[in-house]
């Protein structure tokens, strides 16, 4: 049995400190390389997530710009087709698969945790070895390219241009490798996510008292369960069909092209709901700082985030509505696309009404926000009208579906993300940044979007196909790739704002206090940034708004060891505390692992028998890291 | 529960302000069973993702099949039934030791996780290698065309979750009988013996689809 007892009255100034001494060194990493490599510090390895992201993010971004230039005037020099074709794949791939869901996942890796009043993640070694694989992954998409063995065929493959009659050499089996790479990453990012979600919750903390954000997460790392599993499973058939000669997709031995679409857009299309929830929850953390306020209508936004969920399952069709799809099929993935329009327009109206009846502050997190409502809102126009068939079938594969893509995913996605990376730095550094600098950053990339993008929807109306590596003079389109060209620029200016801004906060930046925005969620009840065990005395939830709705004589949990690793697990509804867990020390064995999984999957795309080797190659490690140490007496 | 109170908001504290209550867990228990623990619910999202797989496999077949008027397509027949039924019939029976090995890790019964989960392993083993034969009386290569690409998709999925289960289970027994089990090893066995019911049972569904379906009129 638990009890609620009094502190004893000397609890404060002789025992806390040993307290957290003890806590300290429990919970430290060793020190140098060896920590860096063993470390399962959730904020640890999300923090190289996030940074490393970036750094894919910064990379795509350069190769975006190398095309640009290359279009901004007709009959451009800058690449050849060959190398433009495997620049738009390239970046297309990264900026999907590298930046757009790991990022995603890993701010939630960051802060779910600390949002839920947790110590860690629920396992903190595998959360270690998705990390690995991630990296392996993206250095082998990024040292294919430099390698001019970069994929070519686009970044969702489609057969038969992906086979290896029409695309032979190993270009497409660096993109298929690559996808397992990263999904075997992401996977496990969810597995964490969700777990993590349903049983580390502070005590109190009721399903119902769950921060939208945390909300906004669990629902997206359920959709990544079954959609990344599919496209894993999806890459292996393709590139079993180039490897040994199954015939999937071969239409001349039975298989069928389709098969694939189907394949891989049941996957792509989830993935854009991968991107765009947690920039929702985003957007509903940021707000309440920003606006004195809750969210306006918690449980309409919570169940439009959920419908969302299962809406974007129900969608992937009308990415096919020109490969001959019935006809009868056609109408009903048009009325589920205009659907599922609905969920996020009752969240869009919820932020707006929470900013009406707010006290709105115009910091730099609040102007990505409102930026985000512009950017995305014309997006989700474009996405309403391409959900019509007949418009589709005109712009299908023009610069039309580029434009709304890009507004789609740079609205719903990295407007909210900059926003969360200016509201939370101070979480993650102790420093603030620059506000400054920030609105510069805010007002390039603003400026930037719009005439990077918009020009496209014109463009695509004026008949340019997607994909080309250059363009006649005298179509009438050299004005409006010259305005991309130069937003382009400017986004590069802008993310170069925002790159120093990183870097000077970091040398001297304003200290940031534990609350500096005195915001109403947990994580704020941590020091910045917080110390590797999170919560000296995990705290317990009395309200929805944690900070805002507690009490001073607010309860928190004691007696977790302070001598070995321990959190709490609670109940997966109310959150009641459960039983203690027992949580992993620092280890090698994840990072041992994933150069063995690296070495297994680069040998498979050069022949079938790595799979024997590479099983023989992954079982000592696998077997290191489950076999019981001793444990420390206690 | 006096922490359910505590968390449902309604703490009817003494008032002397800014002195925290404190909830103390050190009296719970260390490790828990089934949906309590953490380990159960990765097993359930695990499940979750490998079946997400093997349907990919299972609709990539489906798919197929409806492209063609014959199926198998001609010149093949569908697989012998013999060894799809006893693996089907085995890997159900081995449900057994494993529900014996998972009730005795509730017992906290040391020496009965032992027996249950040794035999349960051997019996792994023989499934495996009736998987063996299972693959030879598919009787068309991968490469054929897409019928055997698909129905060796299907099962080299399944086989592939059969295998690293039985070296999953070798290496519980192996933890039994060599160390000195924690309570969170007798957990691991009840999140084991789940698991093989998820193994079990998709593949008499998967198994069906391979050899009843292409027998169906
Ligand atoms: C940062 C500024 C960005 C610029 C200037 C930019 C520019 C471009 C350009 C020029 C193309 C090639 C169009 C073509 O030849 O068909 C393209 C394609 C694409 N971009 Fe971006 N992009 C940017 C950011 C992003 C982001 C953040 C994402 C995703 C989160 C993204 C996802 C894609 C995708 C999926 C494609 C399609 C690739 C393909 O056709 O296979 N882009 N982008």
């Amino acid at each position: 049995m638990t009890a609620v007892a009094e502190a004893p009255a000397d609890a404060g100034a002789t025992r806390a400190p040993t307290e957290r001494e003890r806590l300290e060194r429990t919970w430290a990493d060793p020190p140098g390389l060896w920590g860096w490599l063993t470390t399962v510090d959730h904020k640890r390895i999300a923090a190289r997530y996030v940074v490393t992201a970036f750094v894919f993010f910064a990379l795509g971004g350069i190769d975006a710009l190398v095309m640009r230039t290359q279009l901004a005037v007709p009959e451009g020099r800058v690449v050849d087709p060959d190398r433009y074709a495997q620049l738009f794949t390239v970046h297309g791939t990264n900026m999907m698969f590298l930046f757009a869901v790991p990022v995603m996942l890993a701010v939630g890796l960051y802060m779910v945790p600390l949002m839920v009043g947790a110590r860690n993640v629920a396992f903190p070694r595998l959360n270690a070895l998705g990390y690995w694989a991630y990296l392996a992954g993206g250095t082998l998409l990024w040292a294919s390219l430099l390698l001019n063995t970069g994929p070519d065929q686009g970044w969702f493959s489609y057969v038969p241009l992906a086979l290896s009659e029409y695309s032979p050499g190993k270009r497409v089996d660096v993109w298929a490798q690559m996808i397992t790479f990263t999904e075997i990453s992401g996977l496990i990012s969810a597995v964490e996510i969700v777990v993590t979600v349903l049983k580390c919750r502070a005590p109190g903390m009721t399903l119902a008292r769950m921060p939208i954000f945390v909300w906004a997460m669990f629902v997206t790392a359920m959709m990544v369960l079954p959609s990344l599993a599919v496209i894993a499973t999806a890459s292996q058939m393709l590139a079993m069909d180039r490897l040994v000669d199954t015939h999937f997709f071969d239409v001349d031995r039975g298989g069928d092209a389709i098969l694939w679409q189907h394949l891989f857009w049941w996957f792509g299309h989830p993935e854009v709901y991968i991107v765009f929830l947690p920039g929702t929850g985003f957007v509903s953390a940021v707000l309440p700082a920003f606006t004195r306020r809750q969210v306006f209508g918690y449980p309409a936004v919570v169940m439009a985030t959920i419908a969302t969920g299962f809406l974007g399952f129900g969608v992937w069709v009308h990415h096919m509505f020109v490969s001959g799809v019935l006809h009868q099929a056609g109408s009903f993935f048009t009325a589920a696309s205009v659907l599922i329009t609905i969920p996020t327009a009752v969240q869009i109206f919820c932020w707006i009404a929470t900013i009406w009846t707010g006290r709105p502050r115009f910091g730099v997190p609040f102007l990505f926000v409102l930026g985000f409502f512009a950017t995305f809102i014309v997006g989700g126009l474009t996405g309403v009208m391409l959900a019509s068939i007949p418009l589709d079938q005109q712009v299908h594969d023009s610069y039309f579906v580029v434009a709304h893509l890009h507004y789609v995913l740079l609205g719903g996605g990295v407007f909210p993300l900059f926003a969360a990376v200016y509201y939370w730095f101070p979480k993650w550094t102790g420093r603030m940044l620059g506000e400054r600098l920030g609105k510069a950053h805010f007002w390039l990339w603003f400026v930037g979007v719009q005439l990077t993008f918009f020009p496209m929807h014109l463009l695509g109306l004026a008949g340019m196909p997607r994909r080309v590596y250059t363009y006649l003079d005298g179509l009438g389109w050299n004005g409006l790739n010259a305005t991309a060209t130069v937003g382009a620029w400017v986004l590069a200016l802008s993310v170069a704002a925002f790159a120093f801004n990183v870097v000077h906060a970091l040398r001297r930046g304003a200290r940031a206090d534990a609350d500096p925005w005195g915001a109403d969620t947990l994580e704020w009840a941590t020091p910045s940034p917080p110390p590797p065990y999170n919560f000296e005395r995990p705290p317990v939830v009395q309200g929805r708004a944690a900070l805002w709705s507690r009490t001073p004589d607010a309860p928190v949990v004691v007696g977790l060891s302070t001598e070995r690793r321990e959190i709490l697990v609670t109940t997966a509804y109310d959150a009641e505390p459960d039983h203690r867990h027992r949580d992993p020390d620092p280890s090698i064995w994840p990072f041992v692992t994933a150069l063995s999984v690296s070495v297994f999957f680069v040998a498979l795309m050069f022949t079938p028998w790595a799979v024997v080797s590479g099983s023989a190659l992954l079982l000592p490690p696998l077997l290191a890291w489950g076999w019981p140490k001793r444990e420390r007496a206690t | 529960m006096g922490v359910a109170q505590a968390g449902a908001g309604d703490v009817s504290a003494p008032a002397r302000p800014a002195e925290p209550l404190t909830i103390d867990v050190s009296v719970l228990p260390d490790a828990a069973f089934g949906h309590r623990g953490l380990t159960w619910w990765a097993t359930v999202a695990f499940m979750a993702i490998e079946a997400s797989t093997l349907l990919a496999c299972l609709g990539a077949l489906v798919y197929l099949r409806t492209n063609t008027t014959q199926w198998p397509p001609a010149p093949y027949a569908p697989p012998d039934v013999a060894p799809f039924a006893a693996n089907v019939v085995l890997l159900l029976g081995k449900l057994w030791p494993f529900g014996r090995a998972e009730a005795a890790a509730k017992r906290l019964d040391e020496a009965g996780v032992r027996r249950w989960m040794l035999i349960g392993t051997l019996w792994g083993l023989v499934c495996v290698v009736l998987r063996g034969f299972e693959l030879a009386a598919l009787d068309v290569r991968w490469d054929d065309d897409a019928y055997g690409s698909a129905v060796w998709a299907v099962s080299v999925a399944h086989t592939s979750l059969l295998v690293t289960d039985l070296l999953e289970s070798a290496a519980i027994t192996a933890i039994f009988f060599l160390t000195h089990p924690q309570p969170r090893h007798f957990s691991d066995v009840e999140d084991s013996a789940l698991y093989e019911r998820f193994l079990s049972i998709s593949w008499a569904v998967l198994a069906a689809a391979l050899v009843l379906a292409p027998r169906l009129p």
